[in-house]
């Protein structure tokens, strides 16, 4: 089984962007209708956070925007990943300022202390930092000129997705696989416990964390991912979300043994939309995922990148919710039923509208 | 006799930087023979049998087996015409069976497996011709000394072996086990089989050998018949000098308690007594000899005294103070010494300088230490005074204590525990391995020691040093303080009796 | 050639180049120029910014290969340096966080917390092994586990900072706490260093730490103790040694020493501790206190060598090399000089016998 999941992930990685791209429909929404050529002979750098091009999520995702961005407008650059434990992210990023570029994705809430550093000593050069931008050191990112926050409502999207498996669930058993027990992926599970709770108050949620701070192996570890996924169908559950990046194809795993076995049980995918992303890279897994949770980091970082390209960069917050489609939901496989997606999409006005206020703790 | 000669070497010389361990070697072993080599240590002997058995490549010389001049490039050659070697320390695996450890290294293989049940049968066989007799299915760890040794040999027979060369056999039996493995020495000559042993206890050579070699700073001095000589002219050949003996003059024994056991006793996890109320004085002035086969008891003696194993019952005084409940640290600083049974185990920092070696089991005391500190300089005069004072061969204070031979290093570890002057010194072995030059010496200087007013307790398995030597000797059997003689009317082979229990069966 | 040199400088040099060679195989398969790959290594990695980052990054390893090489010294493993690191760096980190006082005693007061828990974090093996006969390789791995479970613990349940921020951290440590720079020193020397590149105080920490080690180990009682353990157990323990006090002993000063590695990213850079926290660092010093012999200066230098790979590997990824032939470079020379080690200490020793013979016309034992 190792040997099989060793085989996916490396053919994940090849894959990963060919996969994107083909997820990528309905992603056409913003980055649009800029002049081609603007960033002819400019430098874009691109920090990745722990896992690198090929994870399947925000790392792939961001790679996506900023690769786009070098055919419409022209620009160049590098792209480097930490080590594991990512202990040199701060020295990648004075890497790409030495290297002479302008703007620098650093795409991770790990980074925002480095970027704090790495931006007030180089006030000439410009940083966007996905996820996180609160406190760097003694003080706050949002404060910086040059410091852009691409964040998204996750619990926003994980909300919708709570709809689509309390409504689906037989069992009135729902799981929950977090990666890591971070303040951010805690927003994923209480948007998906307030929408499981919306759609059917009887259902009850599993919640599981692979590993605890400061132990990131749970973003990355399939093997852990299958276990918590089985233990939590031995439980009784029949939807499982998971939240938890490269681990989540343990999920997909067990979803599939699952189903071989005669339970008819769901998954549901993160991120990136991992129908598309599992139906290219290891068929077979796909069409047990009900739906996915889009966090749209290639649309937020596809934005800043236009923004500043076009002379707007906006410092501090770069809030992208489901208003402006920063998130939401997939529905290929037409595994949702059409009353279901209508259902999601109703909640969805309600949620912008304000209507309803997706909590962002548990 | 028109037979080749088994074994015929002609001017092996060995030569190492610095020293000639061999030069031009004479050494002629005739067909069926017990052919003793004797000789100090150091003497060559060991690098001449290496010769013989290819662990060593002479750089001059030549090398007969048989009749026939051939090179030897490893044991294994030596294997292949037919010798065997049988080492002073055994190299059995002690969780392995005698069957296994025989079988080790020469797998005899049926259809890729090893052929366990040919290889017992042809040990009884092999133990049944010559009288090794074995339980091949007995855990190598429970064997005594002398079942080891058989191992040994039939591994060696095992392996075809024709020739055989035994290196010092005897330095590790009592005499019984020595009466035992001279009759399979002569049933393996009656078989046709060659013998070459390698020994320096001149009685026990002059009765098994059939010829002699004897070696002196690494040349052969002559070859003899036991017939033509006795064990004094072997001696004086060996040494090219007049022999020392052990005896020792006129009593020093004085009044006064340096040591005081009363019902020393430890149980072991098992709760078998492995020390049985044990009570003796050492005075000030005398040597308190141990006798006793190996193994009953006298190695936890040693640690129950130096407080390195905890005892169950019992009391011990040092010059009239309570230490039983002192740890060995104490014990040592407060006037203990102790010569250990093996250097190398608990005696020496092989790595280390001499002067760190000097230092161990003193690192807490002046000289050596001052305050928390060790004190460099300190001791390392003092060592060149201990070098000095027992005559200890080496180019200085800062070699490593392995560069030593085997006399030097013990010259060390004596005189390191003498010059400590302890209240009690614990002698085990004194002697054991070393040449009769060191030898002697060493003797003096316990003989000095004593007379300075140190009490000694002396164990040995050279029975003759025990005699000579103790003012009082103690007979220990299973854990016990057997029988308490007078060694002025003592023979080794008395001796001998009690250590074997049969004295005390015939007394009851 | 003076025998003395031969074994610290001969055989390391023959593994790094051993271990470059292979390294350049590796590279070669894969198509890479290896002589580019190490000219933009050592181009790189030779400029002020990473000379500094260098001896930034061998402080920790160095300070973690004191505390190895305090067990290897006496024939214990602590294979527990990486636990022992992360359960001290937390809670001292918390400490300095809370507390406010003058600068030494504020400083003092994180690295003595450090060294407690990482003395009690050492202390529970060498217990565990003296009561127990629970062997310390073992329990040291063990405990790894439960010190980085119970730092997480901690740090979400008691030790950290509410704040907006994702990451989860202790409060940060107040000026008074933490160690200077050493740069205007360089500056004094005409030496300037960009923006971001510090040289850290704790470097003069690490150098009394070896000092330290160096009196202890080589000058003191208890260190000749603990090497006469390490050389002959037996021999030591009829020398007077208490087997079990000293195992405690030296697990308690290894793990203290322990406590400190985590010290110069909390006092010097993070000021606090944080969920990415630099982890592994226990588990290197292990290669270096072999790649150093376990001598003061030896790991010194051994940790330099691992701090300028590290640095310079950085550079590979700019130019598409796969940055792990570092890696594969590092583990080499640590298997490499070990053996290299062995095979020359072999020879030096027999030669010392030999020369022993030569003097006093005796054959030592051991041949």
């Amino acid at each position: 089984m190792l040997r099989r999941t060793k085989t996916i992930i490396a053919l994940f990685a090849v894959l990963a962007l060919i996969a994107a791209a083909c997820g990528d429909d309905d992603a056409d929404t913003t980055t649009t209708a800029a002049p081609s050529g603007i960033g002819e002979g400019r430098l874009i750098g691109m920090a990745y956070d722990v896992g690198g091009r090929g994870d399947l999520s925000f790392n792939d995702l961001a790679a996506l925007a900023w690769d786009d961005g070098k055919v419409t407008y022209g620009y160049t650059g590098s792209e480097l990943a930490p080590t594991a434990g990512g202990e040199n992210r701060e020295e990648n990023l004075r890497l790409l300022v030495d290297g002479g570029h302008e703007l620098i994705i650093a795409n991770g809430f790990a980074f925002n202390q480095n970027v704090g550093r790495v931006a007030q000593e180089n006030p000439e050069v410009f940083f966007s930092i996905t996820d996180d931008c609160a406190l760097a050191d003694d003080f706050s990112l949002l404060d910086l000129e040059n410091v852009a926050c691409v964040k998204f409502a996750e619990e926003q999207g994980s909300f919708l997705v709570g709809v689509a498996a309390g409504r689906t669930t037989t069992s009135n058993v729902i799981g929950f696989i977090g990666g890591v027990e971070t303040g951010l992926i805690q927003k994923f599970e209480a948007g998906f416990v307030a929408g499981v709770a919306a759609a059917n108050p009887d259902a009850e949620v599993l919640i599981r964390y692979l590993t605890q701070v400061p132990d990131f192996s749970g973003f990355v570890s399939p093997e852990l991912g299958k276990e918590a996924a089985v233990a939590e169908f031995e439980q009784g559950a029949d939807v499982i979300y998971h939240a938890a990046g490269l681990s989540g194809l343990g999920l997909f795993e067990a979803t599939k043994e699952q189903n071989d076995a005669g339970n008819a049980v769901w998954a549901i995918g993160v991120d990136a939309d991992q129908y598309n992303v599992l139906a290219a890279q290891a068929p077979g897994l796909e069409q047990y995922v009900l739906t996915s949770m889009l966090k749209r980091v290639d649309v937020g970082q596809g934005t800043v990148i236009k923004d500043f390209l076009e002379g707007n960069f906006k410092k501090g917050d770069n809030i992208f919710d489901l208003s402006v489609d920063g998130v939401g939901f997939s529905e290929s496989g037409g595994n949702l039923s059409s009353s279901l997606v209508t259902e999601m999409n109703s909640f969805k006005q309600q949620i912008i509208s304000g209507d309803i206020v997706v909590p962002t703790t548990p | 006799m028109d037979q080749a000669p088994a074994v015929e070497l002609r001017g092996i010389t060995k030569r190492y930087p610095g020293v000639i361990a061999n030069q031009g070697v004479e050494l002629t072993v005739m067909l069926g023979d017990v052919h003793a080599v004797v000789g100090e240590n150091g003497a060559g002997k060991s690098t001449l049998m290496k010769t013989l058995y290819g662990m060593v490549q002479p750089d001059e010389g030549s090398i007969k087996v048989n009749g026939e001049e051939l090179k030897l490039k490893s044991p294994k050659d030596a294997i292949d015409l037919g010798i065997g070697m049988v080492h002073q320390h055994f190299m059995l695996a002690d969780n392995l069976t005698v069957l296994e450890n025989i079988v080790l290294g020469s797998e005899p293989t049926s259809r890729m497996q090893i052929d366990f049940a040919g290889a017992r049968k042809r040990i009884l066989e092999l133990g049944d011709t010559y009288g090794l007799v074995l339980d091949p299915d007995t855990l190598g760890e429970n064997l005594s000394v002398g079942e080891r040794q058989r191992v040994e040999i039939i591994k060696v027979l095992f392996r075809g072996a024709k020739i055989l060369i035994l290196d010092e056999p005897t330095a590790v039996l009592v005499p019984q086990e020595v009466e035992e493995l001279f009759g399979s020495i002569q049933e393996l000559t009656d078989e046709g089989h060659t013998v070459i042993f390698i020994s320096h206890k001149l009685d026990e050579v002059l009765a098994i050998s059939d010829q002699i070699t004897v070696m002196r700073g690494g040349r052969t001095v002559g070859s003899v018949s036991p017939d033509e000589v006795d064990a004094k002219q072997l001696a004086e050949l060996m040494i090219g000098s007049e022999l020392p003996s052990p005896e020792t003059r006129e009593s020093t024994v004085t009044e006064v308690v340096a040591l005081h056991v009363r019902n020393l006793g430890i149980t072991d996890p098992t709760g078998r007594a492995v020390l049985d109320d044990i009570s003796f004085d050492i005075h000030e002035g005398e040597i308190v000899g141990v006798a006793g086969v190996e193994g009953n008891g006298q190695a936890q003696l040693v640690d129950a005294l130096l407080g390195i194993v905890p005892i169950t019952t019992g009391s011990l005084e040092l010059a009239g103070k309570d230490i039983t409940g002192w740890p060995s640290r104490e014990r040592r600083e407060r006037g203990i010494g102790l010569i250990p049974e093996d250097r190398h185990r608990q005696g020496l920092l092989l790595p280390s300088p001499l002067w760190e070696n000097a230092a161990l089991g003193h690192q807490t005391v002046e000289p050596y230490a001052t305050g928390l500190w060790i004190d460099r300089a300190g001791a390392r005069k003092q060592t060149a005074e201990i070098i000095e004072t027992y005559n200890v061969k080496t180019p200085g204070v800062d070699v490593p204590a392995t560069a030593l031979s085997g006399g030097n290093q013990q010259k060390l570890v004596v005189g390191r525990e003498i010059m400590a002057d302890p209240e009690v010194l614990v002698a085990a072995q004194p002697t054991r391995g070393i040449d009769i030059g060191a030898q002697a010496d060493i003797w003096e200087e316990l003989k000095k020691a004593r007379a300075s007013g140190m009490g000694i307790l002396l164990l040995s398995a050279d029975l003759e040093e025990l005699i000579g030597l103790s003012d009082t000797l103690h007979v220990i059997f299973r854990g016990k303080f057997v029988a308490e003689l007078d060694p002025k009317q003592l023979t080794p082979e008395i001796l001998g009796s009690y250590m074997t229990g049969a004295a005390l069966d015939e007394a009851s | 050639m003076n025998n003395k040199w031969l074994v610290p400088i001969v055989a390391p040099a023959v593994a790094l180049v051993f271990a470059f060679a292979v390294a350049a195989l590796a590279l070669l398969l894969v198509d890479v120029n290896p002589l580019d790959a190490y000219q933009s290594m050592w181009e790189f990695g030779t400029t002020t910014e990473s000379l500094i980052s260098t001896v930034t990054r061998a402080l920790p390893l160095y300070v973690s290969a004191l505390a190895v090489a305090v067990g290897f010294k006496m024939g214990l493993f602590n294979i527990g340096v990486e636990g022992q690191y992360l359960i001290a760096a937390p809670i001292a980190a918390w400490v300095g966080g809370v507390v406010d006082l003058p600068a030494p005693l504020h400083i003092g007061l994180v690295l003595v917390t450090a060294i407690t828990v990482g003395a009690i974090w050492g202390w529970i093996p060498g217990e565990l092994k003296v009561r127990r006969g629970v062997h310390e390789v073992i329990s040291t791995i063990m405990l790894n586990f439960i010190a980085i479970g119970l730092g997480a613990y901690l740090l979400i349940n008691f030790l950290q900072e509410e704040s907006d921020s994702l990451t989860v951290a202790t409060p940060l440590i107040g000026d008074s706490g933490r160690l200077p720079s050493l740069n205007p020193v360089l500056e004094f020397f005409g030496i300037e260093p960009r923006a971001g590149f510090e040289l850290g105080s704790f470097l003069f920490i690490a150098i009394i730490l070896g000092v330290i080690f160096h009196l202890l180990v080589t000058r003191s009682r208890f260190g000749f103790d603990l090497r006469a353990s390490g050389v002959n157990a037996p021999a030591a323990r009829a020398s007077g040694v208490d087997p079990n006090k000293m195992i405690v002993r030296t697990m308690v000063i290894s793990g203290a020493i322990a406590g400190l590695v985590g010290m110069e990213r909390v006092l010097g850079f993070f000021h606090q501790y944080t969920s990415d926290f630099p982890r592994l660092l226990g588990f290197n010093g292990i290669a270096v206190a072999l790649l150093g012999r376990n001598h003061p200066v030896g790991m010194a230098f051994g940790a330099l060598l691992f701090g300028f790979m590290d640095r310079s590997a950085l550079i590979l990824d700019l130019e598409g090399v796969p940055r792990e032939i570092v890696t594969i470079i590092q583990g080499i020379v640590v298997l490499a000089v070990v053996i290299a080690y062995e095979v020359i200490a072999r020879i030096l020793q027999r030669r010392a016998v030999k020369a022993a013979a030569a003097a006093t016309g005796e054959l030592a034992e051991a041949t």
